[in-house]
């Protein structure tokens, strides 16, 4: 009885989730978070401290560099233009919220001027860019970019709220998307 | 009358034919003309190299990284397609950003050891090019002027893609 009360659970959950609608948020793995439709998919990981400071470490990172990555709260994100028009990047409008208000992004600039301040050689500041999210791309029909957007850490959830304009002239469907609940993710103890 | 109107069909198709309209594998995309910045670097062994004088030919001028996946999965087919394009008129540039001698040095002995990479250690070459993102790939006509941008990684060792840059190499448009 227990057995059979347990399958029907099973498949009744895998008919909810089969029958969930494609342009919809999916929790692909536990942290990362995928919006995908006929034009786009975008995915959100978050990274923890430490496996940013590792991969800068694995690139030489000088410790007090590290050390100032780990006051960030990072996000690799993915972006496919599945469709065979034009797609619109444009970071600036990316909004960030957690319950009590807005959480401003840290910008490829504010980096920079960081950076500047540690003296950080050009070398490493150069792969930092690098590794960051374009701030604004014509993503062409097919390409797929990714990188890392940063925020300052916190420990309260919010939410991302992005728009894309599409159409060569930026004329074609807007796509708006909205992720809730998102978090900085943290070193495991 | 009608052998003049012959002979002017006849010039106009010949013409056409001989203009041979490139058709760009997937991920190439030609863009709205634009001079080409300053590549003046050297490679590991100090020599240098001047994109401006590398002679009045197309050159195929790519750049990479050691920490970015497609980098290393696109690598070795660019050295494919530098040994099969040897003798043709396509210089090539392949540049590192920003990374040190070692780790170029480590990474190419493990997946293309042939190419001797062209070092950008302060990053600024690659700044003033404005990739998209890394790798990125460039077409520059013998003019200095950037025709072409590839999208991402490409499968270089494919006939596809060979086929292009000789055509494009044959032209010397």
């Amino acid at each position: 009885m227990y057995q059979g009360s347990y399958r029907i659970t099973r498949l009744l959950l895998c008919f909810i989730i089969s029958s969930l609608p494609m342009s919809s948020l999916q929790a692909a793995k536990p942290d990362r978070r995928v919006y995908e439709n006929e034009v786009l998919k975008l995915s959100v990981t978050p990274r923890t401290p430490q496996q940013m400071a590792a991969f800068y470490e694995g690139r030489g990172f000088p410790s007090e560099a590290i050390a100032l990555t780990r006051t960030a709260c990072f996000f690799t994100i993915g972006i496919h233009n599945k469709s065979r028009d034009i797609l619109w990047l444009d970071t600036a409008n990316w909004k960030f919220h957690t319950t009590t208000g807005p959480l401003k992004r840290i910008s490829r600039d504010e980096w920079k001027h960081r950076w500047q301040e540690l003296e950080l050689p050009l070398s490493y500041q150069s792969t930092f860019r690098w590794t960051l999210l374009p701030a604004r791309l014509d993503f062409q029909p097919d390409e797929r970019e990714g990188g890392n957007i940063t925020l300052p850490r916190t420990d309260k959830p919010f939410s991302l709220r992005a728009t894309f304009a599409t159409g060569v002239d930026k004329q074609g469907p807007r796509i708006d998307v909205l992720m809730e609940d998102l978090r900085c993710a943290e070193d495991k103890p | 009358m009608k052998k003049l109107l012959l002979g002017i069909m006849l010039f106009v198709c010949s013409h056409s034919l001989l203009a041979e309209d490139l058709s760009p594998p997937k991920g190439v995309i030609a863009i709205t003309p634009r001079p080409a910045p300053p590549l003046l670097l050297q490679n590991m062994d100090g020599e240098k190299f001047d994109l401006s004088k590398a002679g009045k030919q197309w050159a195929f001028v790519h750049f990479w990284a050691s920490w970015c996946g497609p980098c290393r999965r696109e690598m070795p087919t660019i050295q494919v397609l530098i040994a099969e394009l040897a003798g043709s008129p396509l210089t090539f540039a392949i540049v590192n950003t920003a990374e040190s001698d070692d780790t170029v040095f480590s990474f190419l002995a493990s997946v293309a050891p042939e190419i001797n990479s062209l070092m950008d250690y302060d990053g600024l070459v690659t700044e003033a090019w404005q990739p998209r993102g890394l790798p990125s790939t460039y077409l520059v006509d013998p003019q200095g002027t950037i025709r072409y941008v590839v999208i991402g990684g490409q499968a270089w060792h494919s006939r596809e893609y060979q086929d292009f840059l000789r055509q494009l190499t044959r032209n010397g448009k």
